[in-house]
């Protein structure tokens, strides 16, 4: 529509040819339109969801992505990793101690150099036709020069391939796994010198085909390290996600209740919220930790139900921990509910419930909640890395979590003092926990862009 | 303004009073004694407890700690150094002293180098210096006190040994600049953040809009009008940063051996030495009070408005 | 010739929001001229552009808005061209702006007398702190704010809605501008504050030879202030005419509409307001022919299918509907 044009197009003075050409008009147009015509004119653009909406724009956001994505990897080291790896937290292994990312023990590297025999070991003897188990006992044998020992405790050992053969006293004889016929005989094989007889100097080795690698390393104790990082990243994200839950209800209750309330309720109880504030937190947390440690654990000894017994599995640095969170860290989050609530209970709908007799605690559940579930959301999600930094804090300075227990601020403690010669073991739990706060960060801030109102111009 | 500090430091009476109540019945919820080993008796458990009037009902107890503060006896340790007044314990040797001092140069250094910092973040938002800083920031603020200052321990220290390992004592200015930054570094951090959100959200408010309109440049639009009103949530958070400096100083003092306030309040705690609890609760308290304090009044100066809405919040 | 003649001149301008959902086009193709010391009222719904397209003159969109076409002619020199600095030195000083909420639009943390004076002081860096404060004072007092040096030191929260808006006025004409674009002055205020506003507006407009832009959706407003009056929909004008024209003889079927939708001083009390059915169309997705017609009860074939040019109805009324046509078609089959 150039208007500069068509504005010389009077109708008084106009050609109606010139219009009827350049318009094409055809003999029924000016006729009335009827309804149905008029609405095919509007193709009303399709509605979003808020929901649907905030996830594309969370979508959009790539840094937040790939936080989420690396927040998913942690977890999965964290719950998962655990089950992969054959050690756990509190696992010692004799000789293993100190050892350096990949290294491995001399026991174990023993028992790698054996490992590299053959595919599989199997503790049989052998007559010709059937495969009979050796019995219990130690066996030596040699191999590439060095002498080694081996226990079996049970007859048969699955995995393990050594052949005591016919012909070949107590030998030892390596086949490969491929050389096995199905009615298990077999004609290439490696025979090794054996004798059951003690021999001096032997290195002791467990017969196995693989050693899983320390790939953290170990600490002084000869406790794997990477094993220890996945039970206190465990640990430490349990505690980030219950004390943000624990914040979530009772500021929300808190902070609905005051707004809702307004008035004198509300001058009061954002007084206390004030006093709680302005108290040093972790004055009183520290506190807290040696307060409840016998209490909590006098409740644990005594109690039998399964709560009692899952918070014991936590222990008492944990425990008091969550309490803490219940008592002093609600009040940011009950102040955040709480103006939510004011500003929604300003909009019209509000009132409009309200003149229509609905109760409060139907207003606040059909109505504020709902509109603050973005806030909620957000600071929820922004709470977990402060647990998880007050946890570490306090596992640092020795509280917090009790040995063998690990979490990864009693971790980074227990690395500080050999900071100097393994600065790996500081290094590689304060990554862990350092990813895990960055991730939930950012998929936080990403969640405010997505879910923030004001940005949705 | 008068009627308002009055009325501030009136409340902050209040939260010393309830943070002391809170300690002193936390503390004595713990059943036993501080006294109570496995060689000691009744007996002597009795006239120990006799001797220091723990022997007395509660509320008797908390009554003379509050009468005793206010005449400024801090009372005598009863079993890190039994006797040893308490003043001597956290005041002696500058102990107080280099506690406030390393709090304070951190205080200022994450204000005077945070806010700057989020300033030219949001003037230069979206270019490669907005997302270094961004970068740098999200990753300050994901890093433990601790684990920073560890970290630096290990490579300045022992690595490249550029700067001493401490003697414990804090003579050379060298000496401040680990403890420093790895205090100060999560609260820059984060002021920078936070000022970096505050500054683009105040960019977008209609005030903006006008002083464009009547042709402001945008260097004073940023500095003059986007900034103050900026600074307002970034002084809300000075009271928590406050809090957590002071409480941070526990981890740093002992990563560094540092001989000051925090370090003693972990040890009495784990030694149930309750006079020196109440005592060091009691330093600490105050002065994270009186530096809110000052961080209400500087709200006030910064935002106008507060006069006339002070108590809605 | 006509740059003496008019002092703003809009053609074909158009302003464009490029969101993640498409592009919309807020403005689409407005052409109007403003003469020396006239004031002229843009009225229509929310939406309908009103206010983007007098941001735009001034360079004050906000992102993601952008002009894609068309010019702005202001005393013969080219807005469009202008770098941002010299945008910025013409901002506040040739044309000035005041704005739809006085509670917001004023900086919270200076004070009244610090916000006038700079609107000063960013274009005069020579001025001196007490002429710029003096000529402060004077402004306030000429917009009828009373104990004005007492009242230049205080702070926004302590003015009423109303006098901040006054002295939103005083900061926008403290540089005696050619042009004062008013967007929505008086639709945050109390009525009586609003008639007391329009009052002042009106006479310091005589009083200063200001040439105003008046955006409003509030017809009665129109009446009260402007000489000529654009009617803007979905982001076209669609009907632009001088007051009495629109008010006596409306031609667009939407003018129509608004006007029976707006109670008049004039009517007896007794006649009932008549709604526009409807709701503003989907600027994502525009219909193919007359924007307004989803909404006409007057909606004809052709209207689904071609956009209305515009009509000239004599004395610089213009209308853009096909109804204007209608007759014509007639004649055409009667020859």
């Amino acid at each position: 529509m150039s208007d500069m044009n068509l504005s010389k197009l009077s109708p008084f003075r106009v050609d109606a040819d010139e219009l009827i050409e350049k318009f094409g008009l055809k003999e029924d147009d000016f006729e009335k339109a009827n309804e149905t015509e008029k609405e095919s004119m509007v193709e009303m653009h399709k509605s979003v969801s808020f929901w649907a909406d905030a996830w594309r724009r969370f979508r959009a956001n790539t840094v937040s992505m790939v936080a989420l994505g690396v927040f998913i990897l942690t977890l999965i080291f964290a719950f998962i990793g655990p089950m992969i790896v054959p050690y756990t937290y509190s696992d010692q292994f004799r000789n293993a101690q100190k050892l350096g990312p990949m290294e491995y023990s001399e026991d174990e590297q023993a028992i790698l150099n054996v490992a590299g025999l053959c595919d599989a070991f199997y503790a049989t003897s052998l007559n010709p036709g059937s495969l009979t188990a050796l019995s219990k006992g130690d066996y030596y044998f040699t191999y590439k020069g060095t002498t080694y020992a081996f226990n079996l405790e049970h007859a048969m050992e699955k995995k393990v391939i050594l052949l005591n053969v016919e012909g070949y006293d107590d030998a030892v004889i390596v086949v490969k796994e491929s050389d096995i016929e199905e009615d298990g005989t077999f004609e290439e094989y490696e025979v090794l010198e054996t004798t059951s007889e003690a021999s001096e100097g032997a290195t002791e080795i467990e017969l196995k085909t693989s050693i899983f690698p320390h790939v953290f390393g170990t600490d002084s104790q000869g406790r794997d390290i990477m094993v220890r990082t996945m039970f206190g990243a465990r640990v430490s994200i349990i505690i980030g996600i219950v004390a943000a839950l624990i914040v979530l209800v009772i500021g929300s209750i808190y902070g609905s209740i005051s707004g809702f309330a307004g008035g004198k309720v509300d001058f009061v109880m954002m007084r206390i919220v004030e006093l709680i504030y302005s108290i040093p937190e972790i004055l009183i947390v520290l506190l807290l930790q040696v307060v409840l440690k016998d209490p909590l654990q006098a409740w644990f000894d005594s109690s039998k139900s399964s709560f009692a017994q899952a918070m014991s599995d936590l222990g008492t640095g944990i425990v008091s921990i969550f309490i803490t969170f219940a008592l002093l860290y609600w009040v940011t989050m009950a102040r955040i509910v709480r103006g939510q609530v004011l500003q929604l209970k300003k909009q019209e709908y509000v009132t409009a419930a309200t003149a229509l007799g609905a109760s409060s605690s139907r207003i606040i559940r059909k109505h504020l909640l709902p509109n603050c579930v973005g806030q909620l959301v957000i600071t929820t999600c922004l709470q977990i890395p402060s647990a998880i930094f007050t946890e570490s804090f306090l596992s640092f300075l020795g509280m917090g979590v009790s040995a063998p227990m690990a979490s990864l601020g009693s971790l980074c403690s227990d690395a500080l003092e050999t900071i100097s010669l393994y600065p790996y073991r500081l290094v590689f739990p304060a990554v862990v926990l350092s990813i895990i706060v960055l991730s939930l960060n950012l998929v936080g801030d990403g969640l405010r862009d997505a879910l923030d109102p004001r940005l949705k111009k | 303004m008068l009627w308002y500090i009055i009325k501030r430091i009136g409340a902050s009476i209040v939260t010393l009073f309830l943070i002391l109540g809170i300690t002193f019945f936390l503390m004595n919820m713990v059943p036993g004694s501080p006294f109570l080993t496995e060689k000691s008796t009744p007996e002597q458990i009795a006239l120990a407890n006799a001797k220091y009037g723990l022997d007395k009902p509660l509320l008797v107890q908390f009554k003379n700690y509050v009468v005793n503060y206010l005449q400024g006896d801090l009372g005598v340790s009863l079993k890190m150094q039994e006797g040893t007044p308490v003043k001597d314990i956290l005041f002696g040797q500058g102990k107080f002293q280099l506690s406030i001092k390393l709090g304070l140069i951190s205080l200022l250094v994450a204000v005077i180098i945070g806010i700057p910092l989020g300033c030219i973040a949001a003037y230069n938002r979206g270019k490669w210096l907005d997302g270094f800083l961004r970068v740098m920031t999200t990753v300050g603020v994901a890093i433990p006190t601790f684990v920073l200052a560890t970290l630096l321990l290990a490579l300045f220290a022992v690595k490249l040994q550029w700067l001493p390992t401490l003697s414990g004592s804090l003579t050379s200015p060298k000496e401040y600049i680990m403890p420093i930054i790895s205090l100060s570094f999560y609260y820059m951090c984060y002021i920078a953040k936070l000022t970096r959100t505050s500054m683009l959200d105040a960019i977008n408010q209609d005030y903006i809009r006008t002083a464009r309109a009547k042709g402001v440049t945008t260097r004073t639009l940023i500095i003059k009008h986007a900034l103050r009103n900026s600074l307002i949530p970034v002084i809300t958070y000075l009271g928590p940063v406050i809090a957590g400096i002071i409480t941070g100083s526990f981890v740093i003092e002992s990563t560094f051996s540092i001989p000051g306030l925090g370090k003693y309040f972990v040890q009495s705690v784990l030694s149930r030495d309750y006079t020196v609890i109440m005592a060091t609760t009691f330093v600490l308290s105050s002065l994270v009070i009186i530096m809110n304090l000052f961080v209400d009044i500087a709200y006030k100066i910064v935002d106008p408005r507060i006069t006339l809405s002070s108590q809605e919040d | 010739m006509e740059e003496n003649k008019n002092l703003l001149e809009v053609k074909d301008l158009k302003v464009s929001f490029f969101t993640p959902a498409g592009e919309v086009k807020a403005v689409n193709g407005i052409s109007y001229t403003l003469g020396y010391n006239e004031v002229m009222g843009i009225v229509g719904e929310s939406g309908s552009g009103k206010s983007v397209e007098a941001y735009s003159l001034i360079g004050l969109l906000a992102n993601p808005g952008k002009v894609v076409g068309g010019s702005v002619t202001f005393e013969g020199e080219d807005l469009l061209a202008y770098t941002p600095e010299q945008m910025r030195e013409f901002r506040g000083n040739k044309v000035s702006m005041i704005f739809q909420n006085p509670m917001t639009c004023l900086n919270p943390v200076y004070t009244i007398g610090d916000q006038l004076m700079e609107a000063l002081t960013c274009h005069d860096k020579n001025i001196k702190k007490e002429e710029a404060r003096a000529k402060a004072i004077e402004m306030l007092e000429l917009v009828g704010i009373n104990n004005a040096s007492k009242r230049v030191d205080q702070y926004p929260h302590e003015f009423s809605g109303g006098m901040r808006q006054r002295a939103m006025i005083a900061m926008a004409l403290i540089c005696s501008p050619k042009l004062l674009i008013a967007d929505e002055p008086t639709t945050a205020l109390d009525v009586t504050i609003q008639a007391q506003i329009l009052e002042l507006m009106k006479s310091l407009q005589k009083k200063e030879n200001t040439s105003i832009i008046f955006i409003t959706h509030n017809l009665g407003v129109v009446a009260e202030i402007c000489d000529r009056v654009s009617v803007m929909y979905a982001g076209h004008i669609v009907e632009q005419a001088t007051v009495e024209d629109l008010f006596y003889h409306p031609m667009h079927p939407y003018t129509k509409g608004l006007l029976a939708s707006q109670p008049r001083l004039d009517a007896d009390g007794h006649e009932r307001l008549i709604p526009i059915e409807g709701t503003p169309i989907d600027l994502l997705n525009p219909p193919q022919g007359c924007n307004f017609g989803p909404r006409c009860k007057d909606c004809m074939k052709i209207c689904l299918r071609e956009k209305p040019p515009y009509a000239d109805l004599g004395n610089g009324h213009i209308s853009a509907c096909w109804l204007h046509y209608k007759d014509l078609k007639k004649e055409e089959e009667n020859k």
